[in-house]
């Protein structure tokens, strides 16, 4: 464990929107194929912490490092840092005027500028890995939830990210249409993908998490192996808020 | 009774003498080409104007912000009418007195500068709405799979954006249509001067009725159209939902001004 990569460190991260004081010094590491599973109740923090790691918010103290760069550095090209970055958001955020497979291939198209040709067949691949291969020429509006959450991790794997970010991917769907994308989720770490799920599903955590992480009002309030804090959490807060979701 | 009657005829005598009519029309329709050409190229020009002024409302750099604001503010605050004086009369006698005879316009040169510099503020007020009313998440999604913030505009927002100006685009071209009369001021040749002249030859207001007629004639279609658009629109944005696509909100959009009103919905800024 030592001698892999750090991927993702937050050091001292403060963020407020106006006043309001959202995190409040949250220290992370998250090392190469680690599973770092987040909780904590509804206001915590954990999309803020989430979308703080890709620069889709600026921090006003602390500091981002993303494989070794700086996000917080004003020299550092955060495009080109969110390319090793997937992200998947709790309501999908398809591009609804493209079909799934456009979808898939819009951004190493635009982005990575490789020849459609190229991309048309890891986009193929990806939605054969996610199970929807015969959904390619669907639109996101005629998908259920749980398929279009499968392109969207499709989406995000065509750029052939070091990591992923899962914002309660699951929180939208239906219960019956959870499982689908649990299990892609869940191949993906069998895979060695390093990944940031907040998440409430604690099988699911339980199962493929390597770390547990328990947030509360802008900060990390414990931390450990996910079977350990939910058989055992340590701090009261802990306690209650894993008696609740249990 | 007889007074109304009295009064019928005086109507029909002055407003739909058929003698006039037969004359008028073909007169008037001979006037198409160049109201179409104000169209076209007006359309042409507002449409790009707008869609750029709207981009730079919407852009990080404050002196862009700052000049598209004052820009759409100026110009919907200013009555068309003096827009083409201004641009035919007040540059033709800056360019006179100056010397730089490049200021002083062919008349339907000003009245295309003219359509175009004011239809450009309302386009760009449509296009901001439009822009604004799709979910911020789309934008989001852009970004964190490494698309600049020209990528995500070019190939995300401003396709599903445009598919939510049609209908109010729609709208201002039938008021374009009508507003294309106004260059009947500076003398261009188009339907309304060539109705009013024919007014002065004949000494009666029938060629002015001939012109409604042409005017309503051609808007009609168009007003159906944007009707037709607005309900599809409307059908079609429930769906769009779970996307975290459209709002749904855009079907309000029906002018310029009530696309102004609209809350926003946005803050697509990353
Ligand atoms: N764009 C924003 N503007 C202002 N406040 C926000 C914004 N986004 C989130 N917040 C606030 O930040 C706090 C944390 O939100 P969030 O990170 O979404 O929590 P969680 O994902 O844990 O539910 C909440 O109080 C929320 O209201
Ligand atoms: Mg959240």
């Amino acid at each position: 464990m030592s001698t892999a990569p750090t991927m993702i460190e937050l050091q001292g991260v403060h963020k407020s929107y106006g006043q309001l004081e959202v995190l409040r010094g949250i220290d992370l590491q998250v090392t190469k194929s680690e599973v770092v599973v987040v909780i904590g109740p509804s206001g915590s923090g954990k999309s803020t912490m989430l979308r703080c790691m890709n620069a889709l918010e600026p921090i006003q103290q602390g500091k981002i490092i993303i494989e070794g760069i700086d996000l917080t550095d004003s020299h550092t090209n955060v495009n080109k840092v969110r390319e090793k970055i997937g992200m998947v958001f709790q309501s999908f955020n398809l591009f609804p005027h493209k079909t799934a497979l456009e979808n898939v291939m819009l951004a190493p198209l635009k982005v990575q500028k490789k020849s459609r040709k190229e991309v048309e067949t890891i986009a193929r691949d990806l939605l054969v890995t996610v199970g929807l291969s015969e959904k390619a020429d669907s639109h996101p509006d005629q998908l259920s939830g749980g398929q279009q959450q499968r392109v969207a991790i499709a989406r995000a794997l065509a750029m052939q990210p070091d990591m992923m970010l899962f914002d309660e991917v699951t929180s939208a769907l239906d219960p019956e249409l959870v499982a689908e994308v649990l299990n892609v989720m869940k191949d993906l770490a069998l895979g060695g993908m390093t990944m940031v799920v907040v998440t409430h599903e604690m099988g699911f955590a339980r199962e493929v998490g390597t770390r547990m992480i328990f947030m509360d009002e802008g900060v990390i309030v414990e931390e450990s192996d996910p079977r350990e804090m939910i058989a055992n959490p340590k701090e009261e807060r802990t306690k209650k808020f894993l008696g609740m979701v249990l | 009774m007889e007074s109304l009657l009295n009064g019928f005829e005086a109507f029909q005598r002055y407003y739909l003498n058929w003698q006039i009519i037969q004359e008028t029309l073909p007169l008037l329709l001979r006037t198409l080409p160049i109201v179409g050409e104000l169209l076209i190229l007006s359309m042409f020009f507002s449409f790009f104007m707008g869609l750029v002024l709207s981009l730079m409302r919407l852009s990080h750099f404050r002196v862009f912000r700052w000049f598209a604001g004052a820009y759409v503010d100026f110009f919907r605050g200013l009555p068309l009418l003096l827009n083409f004086v201004f641009v035919y009369s007040g540059l033709a006698i800056v360019g006179a007195a100056s010397g730089l005879r490049f200021l002083i316009l062919p008349s339907v040169v000003a009245a295309v500068l003219s359509l175009s510099t004011t239809y450009a503020a309302y386009s760009a007020e449509v296009f901001r709405a439009g822009i604004e009313s799709i979910h911020r998440g789309q934008m989001e999604a852009a970004r964190s799979l490494g698309m600049t913030y020209g990528q995500s505009m070019r190939y995300v927002v401003l396709p599903q954006a445009i598919k939510v100006v049609i209908p109010p685009l729609t709208n201002e071209f039938i008021a374009l249509i009508k507003d294309t009369s106004l260059a009947s001021v500076i003398s261009v040749q188009e339907l309304l001067f060539t109705a009013k002249e024919k007014m002065g030859v004949v000494a009666n207001p029938t060629p002015l009725m001939v012109a409604a007629f042409v005017y309503v004639l051609f808007t009609i279609p168009l007003i159906r159209l944007a009707a037709r658009l607005e309900k599809k629109r409307e059908g079609g944005s429930k769906g769009d939902k779970t996307t975290g696509g459209s709002t749904g909100k855009t079907s309000a959009l029906i002018s310029a001004d009530i696309a102004a009103q609209l809350p926003k919905g946005g803050g697509i800024q990353l």
